[in-house]
C-alpha cells in the first residue's frame, strides 16, 4: 500500500510536469498545425538556460523566470524563422514534421556541443517533506504540483474568457475563416508560440527538477510522454491534453512502482500506438 | 592510404546505399515516412548475429543471447532480409488509410525510441547494452577473415548485393506498379478513388524496404563482427532520410548519391578533425549532429528536390503504335478508341437511350435514406434518390446542401452515418472507396487533385484497371510482360487526350498546367477507370466558358456511349444544356426532381436555389 501511494505520489508530480508540456504541446499543434517535434529540445534548451543562471550564483527560480522568456522569444524566432516560411510555401504536414525533426537535432545537440555530454543537476534546497494522506511530498514538488495547476486554470480562463483565447479557438478551427472574420491570424499564431514556448520553458525546468540530474537527451524520452498525452487528448485538444496527462503520469509511475523502473515508459508507448490505431482523434476529439 | 581504409569507406557505403535505397522506395517513391525505418535495420543485424553465433557456451558464456544456431553463410544475410520484411507486417496498422502521414510517422519514430530502450534493458534477449559482439564472418572456417583477399571479396559481394537492390527497386519503381505508388505519394486519397489498395501498397512497401534494410544490418555485422543498441538510436534514422532527401528523394540514383555524402562523408571528414585534449569529448559528434539537422532544414528549404531530382517519365506519342503484337498475350485493346467506354460495360448496347425516356430506364445508382453527421450536424439528413442508365443527371443546390457529402458517400470517400447505398443492384454501403471504383463507380474531387509530380500521360495511366504490371508481382515480372497492357493504355490515353484537345500537353508534369487543364486532366483521368456510373464534382468550376461547354458536350456524347454520369453543378446554364433530370438539394435534403424546366415553376426550388 505504502508503494502504491508512494508511485501516486511520483505519478502526480509526473503528470504535473507533464500537463505544462503536453498543453503547450496541443495548443501549438492545434493553432498553428505544426507537429513540433522539436518541442522536447527546447524544453531542455530552457532547463539548461536555468541552470547555467543557477550557476551563476542566482536562485533557481530566478532561473526558472529567465527560461521562461527565453523558451517564449526561442519559440516565437523558431516559428517566424523557419516553420511559417515553409508553411507559406506550401510545404505539407510531412515536410513540416521533417522540418521539425531537423530542427529538433540542431537545438538538442546545439545544447550538447555548448553544455558538454555529462548530466548536470541544479542547487536547490527541496525543502521540508510534507505529509497528507500517505502522501509524501517534498515542498519543491508540491510547488511544482501548485505551478501546473496555475497553469491549467490560467489555460483555462485563456481559452474561455479572452479574446485572444477565442481568437486563438477560431484560428485553430479555420485559419482562413478566422482571417476572413478579422481575426488577425498572424498575431495570434505569433502570440500561441510565445505562450506555448513560454509553458514549454517552465515544462523543461521543472521537469529537470524533477528528474534531479539531466543531460541534453534527457528528453527524447519525455517527448513520447508529452505525444501520449497529446494523442490520448485528441491533438489539439487542450483540456484533452490534461486528461491525457493525468492518464499517464500516473499509468508510467504506477506501473514503475510493480514493473522495472526502466520499462514505465512501455505503458506511454502501448498507449500512444493504441490510440492512433484505432481513434487517432483521441478520447475527447470529434470521431473521424 | 591503407587499403583497410578503403575497404571499409567502400563497405560502409554499400551497406548505406542499400539501406537508402530501401528507404527511398517508401519515403521517395511510395510517400511512406517511415521514421521507425532504423528498427529493420537493427532487426536483420541482430538477425544475421544470432544466426551466425554459435550457442551461448560455445562462445565463451560472456553475452546472452537467444538463438545462437551457427548457421553458415548464406543464410544469416537470407535470414536478415526475411526478418526485416516480416516485422514490418505488425506497423500496417498505423499507415492504413485513416492515420495521417504525419501521425503515422510520429508513432513510428515513438516505436523506434522504445525498441531501443527495451533492448537496452533486457539483458536475455540480445545482451542489452552491450550488444553482440564476435559475430562469425561469412566462411570464417574456410578462409581468414584477415586475408585483404577476403576482405576484398566481401566489399566487392557487398557492392554487388547493393547493384540487385538498386536493379530491383528501379524495377518496382519503372512499373505501372510504381506509378500506382508515385500517385498515392501525391495523393492518396485520390489513388484511393481510382481503385487503389492503399492498404496494400503501403504494406508492400514496409515490407519490401524493411527487407531491404534487414539485409543491409546483415551486411553490416558480417563485416564490423559486433551489434548494439548504440548503432541503432532514433536518429540514425534520421541520417538517411538525410541523405534521401539530400541526393534526391524518388530518384534511386540519388539515394545512393545521398548515402555516400552524407553517412560516408560525415564519417571521413571528422575523421580529418584533429583531435584535441581541449575540446570537451562530445563537441564534435554533437556538431555532427547539427550539421546533419542543418543540411536537412537546409536543402528542404533551397532544393527540396535534392541534388538528382525524380526525373521526368517522358512517354512519346505513337510510342503506343509499335509493339502490341509482339508482346505478351495481352487483352485485346478497347476496339473504339474513340470512347473511353469499353463497350463490354453493362447491358449499354440493348437499349437506345435516344429513344427511351430517362424515367424508364434501369436504375444503376441508389441512395436509400443516406444521412451523414459531422459532430450533431446533419450535412446530409436521409436523402435518397435514383440514377438512371444512360443519363447525365445534375445535382444542384445552395452551399452547404449537402451536395458534395452526399457525393463523397456515394463514392464511398466518406462513410455513411445511416442509410443504403446500391450499385448495380449490389448493397455498396460498406464497400471501400477503391473496391467501388473497380466495380466502375468512380469519381472526381471538387478541390484540384492531379498528381502533381506525374505527367499529365502519366495521370491518365494511372487510372487504368486491369494492367498487368500495376501489381508487385508483375512489376518483377519485367516490362516484357506487361508492355502490351501499357502499350493499350497509350493508346487510349492518346486518343481521350486528342478528344479534350490536351494531346499537346501529354509530357508536361500535371501540377504545371492551368486550372482548367488540371479539370480535364481530372475528368480524362476518371474516364481512363472505365467507370460505368461517373461521378463529378464540380467539374466546370474555374474553367472557361467555351471549355464548360465542350466538357458537357463530351459529356453528352459519352452517356449516348453507354456511361451514366451525376454531376453537381453551380451554373445553372450548363444544368438547362446538358443535364436532366436534375436533383435539387437544400438543407441536407433532397428538395425536388424533374427536368429543369419543370424545376423552375415550383415555387419552392425557385425559393430555395433559382433565385439571383
Amino acid at each position: 500500500m505504502t508503494i502504491f501511494l508512494a508511485s501516486v505520489g511520483f505519478g502526480l508530480v509526473t503528470a504535473s510536469v507533464l500537463a505544462v508540456a503536453a498543453v503547450g504541446f496541443t495548443l501549438q499543434f492545434g493553432v498553428t498545425d505544426v507537429l513540433n517535434l522539436a518541442y522536447g529540445a527546447v524544453m531542455i534548451a530552457g532547463a539548461y538556460i536555468a541552470y547555467v543562471i543557477n550557476q551563476a550564483g542566482l536562485n533557481i527560480w530566478v532561473g526558472l523566470v529567465v527560461a521562461v522568456v527565453a523558451c517564449s522569444a526561442g519559440s516565437v524566432l523558431l516559428n517566424s524563422g523557419i516553420y511559417t516560411p515553409f508553411q507559406r510555401r506550401g510545404a505539407s504536414p510531412i515536410t513540416m514534421v521533417i522540418v521539425s525533426l531537423g530542427m529538433t537535432l540542431i537545438i538538442e545537440f546545439g545544447t550538447q556541443a555548448i553544455a558538454g555530454g555529462t548530466s548536470v543537476s541544479y542547487t536547490m534546497a527541496q525543502g521540508p517533506s510534507v505529509r497528507a494522506g500517505g502522501l509524501v511530498l517534498t515542498t519543491v514538488q508540491l510547488v511544482v504540483i501548485g505551478l501546473s495547476v496555475l497553469v491549467m486554470l490560467g489555460t483555462h480562463v485563456l481559452l474561455r474568457y479572452t479574446r485572444l483565447g477565442k481568437a486563438m479557438r477560431a484560428t485553430a478551427a479555420n485559419k482562413t475563416l478566422a482571417r476572413n472574420c478579422g481575426i488577425r491570424t498572424s498575431r495570434v499564431i505569433n502570440l500561441t508560440w510565445a505562450i506555448t514556448g513560454a509553458l514549454c520553458g517552465l515544462a523543461g525546468v521543472i521537469f529537470a527538477m524533477d528528474a534531479g540530474s539531466f543531460d541534453a537527451t534527457s528528453t527524447d524520452l519525455f517527448l513520447i510522454l508529452i505525444l501520449a498525452a497529446t494523442f490520448i487528448g485528441g491533438p489539439g485538444q487542450a483540456y484533452g491534453a490534461m486528461l491525457g496527462a493525468v492518464v499517464i503520469g500516473l499509468a508510467t509511475e504506477i506501473s514503475a512502482a510493480y514493473i522495472t523502473p526502466s520499462y514505465k515508459y512501455v505503458v506511454a508507448f502501448v498507449a500512444l500506438l493504441l490510440i492512433l490505431g484505432v481513434r487517432p482523434t483521441g478520447l475527447l476529439g470529434a470521431r473521424a | 592510404m591503407s587499403s583497410y581504409y578503403i575497404i571499409n569507406l567502400l563497405i560502409y557505403a554499400a551497406v548505406d546505399a542499400t539501406a537508402c535505397l530501401g528507404l527511398n522506395q517508401q519515403f521517395g517513391v511510395a510517400g511512406v515516412t517511415n521514421f521507425g525505418f532504423i528498427i529493420f535495420q537493427a532487426a536483420g543485424g541482430y538477425t544475421a548475429a544470432i544466426l551466425a553465433l554459435p550457442s551461448q557456451s560455445a562462445n565463451g558464456g560472456f553475452q546472452t543471447y537467444i538463438g545462437g544456431w551457427n548457421l553458415p553463410f548464406p543464410v544469416p544475410w537470407i535470414g536478415a532480409a526475411v526478418v526485416g520484411g516480416v516485422i514490418a507486417l505488425p506497423f500496417t496498422f498505423l499507415v492504413g488509410r485513416r492515420l495521417r502521414g504525419d501521425f503515422a510517422a510520429v508513432g513510428l519514430l515513438v516505436t523506434a525510441v522504445l525498441l531501443n530502450l527495451l533492448v537496452t534493458n533486457y539483458r536475455p534477449l540480445l545482451n542489452g547494452s552491450a550488444g553482440l559482439s564476435l559475430i562469425p564472418q561469412p566462411l570464417q572456417g574456410e578462409y581468414n577473415p584477415q586475408s585483404s583477399g577476403y576482405q576484398w571479396t566481401l566489399t566487392a559481394v557487398a557492392i554487388v548485393v547493393c547493384a540487385l537492390v538498386y536493379l530491383f527497386v528501379r524495377r518496382i519503381t519503372e512499373s505501372p506498379y510504381g506509378r500506382s505508388l508515385r500517385a498515392m505519394r501525391d495523393n492518396d486519397a485520390v489513388a484511393d478513388s481510382l481503385g487503389k489498395n492503399l492498404l496494400s501498397l503501403r504494406t508492400a512497401m514496409l515490407v519490401t524496404g524493411g527487407a531491404i534494410a534487414g539485409l543491409s544490418g546483415g551486411i553490416l555485422v558480417s563485416y564490423i563482427t559486433t551489434w548494439s543498441p548504440a548503432a541503432w538510436g532514433y536518429a540514425e534514422t534520421v541520417v538517411l532520410f538525410a541523405a534521401v532527401i539530400i541526393g534526391g528523394a524518388g530518384n534511386h540514383l540519388g539515394a545512393i548519391l545521398g548515402a555516400v555524402l552524407v553517412p560516408v562523408g560525415f564519417e571521413e571528414v571528422t575523421r580529418y578533425i584533429p583531435t584535441s585534449n581541449n575540446l570537451p569529448p562530445n563537441l564534435i559528434p554533437s556538431l555532427e549532429w547539427v550539421a546533419i539537422g542543418l543540411l536537412i532544414v537546409i536543402f528542404l528549404w533551397v532544393r527540396p528536390q535534392g541534388i538528382l531530382p525524380e526525373r521526368k517519365r517522358v512517354i512519346r506519342a505513337g510510342a503506343a503504335a509499335s509493339p502490341p503484337s509482339a508482346a505478351a498475350p495481352s487483352p485485346p485493346a478497347p476496339p473504339a478508341p474513340v470512347s473511353a467506354v469499353p463497350v463490354s460495360a453493362g447491358p449499354v448496347s440493348a437499349l437506345s437511350p435516344a429513344v427511351e425516356p430517362p424515367v424508364d430506364r434501369e436504375v444503376v445508382l441508389e441512395a436509400v435514406d443516406v444521412s451523414r453527421e459531422f459532430g450533431g450536424v446533419r450535412a446530409v439528413d436521409g436523402v435518397s434518390f435514383r440514377v438512371r442508365h444512360g443519363t447525365l443527371t445534375g445535382l444542384i443546390g445552395p452551399n452547404g446542401a449537402g451536395k458534395s457529402t452526399l457525393l463523397a458517400m456515394l463514392a464511398g470517400t466518406l462513410p455513411v452515418s445511416g442509410g443504403k447505398i446500391y450499385y448495380q443492384g449490389r448493397d455498396v454501403t460498406h464497400l471501400p472507396a477503391y473496391r467501388r471504383a473497380r466495380l466502375g463507380l468512380v469519381r472526381t474531387f471538387q478541390l484540384a487533385s492531379e498528381f502533381k509530380r506525374l505527367t499529365v500521360m502519366e495521370n491518365l495511366l494511372t487510372a487504368v484497371p486491369d494492367n498487368r504490371g500495376d501489381s508487385f508481382r508483375g512489376a518483377l515480372a519485367g516490362r516484357r510482360y506487361w508492355r502490351g497492357d501499357e502499350a493499350a493504355a497509350i493508346a487510349r490515353a492518346e486518343a481521350l487526350l486528342e478528344r479534350f484537345g490536351l494531346d499537346g500537353y501529354a509530357n508536361s508534369y500535371a501540377g504545371d498546367l492551368s486550372g482548367g487543364q488540371r479539370r480535364l486532366v481530372e475528368i480524362m483521368r476518371a474516364l481512363m477507370a472505365e467507370p460505368r456510373v461517373l461521378l463529378l464534382d464540380e467539374p466546370m468550376a474555374g474553367v472557361h466558358p467555351n471549355l464548360a461547354r465542350q466538357i458537357g458536350n463530351q459529356l453528352v456524347a459519352l452517356c449516348a456511349e453507354g456511361l451514366t454520369v451525376l454531376m453537381v453543378e453551380h451554373e445553372l446554364a450548363i444544368m438547362d444544356e446538358f443535364c436532366d433530370p436534375v436533383v435539387v438539394m437544400a438543407e441536407g435534403a433532397v428538395l425536388a426532381e424533374g427536368t429543369m424546366a419543370e424545376l423552375r415553376s415550383r415555387s419552392e426550388v425557385v425559393e430555395a436555389y433559382l433565385v439571383g
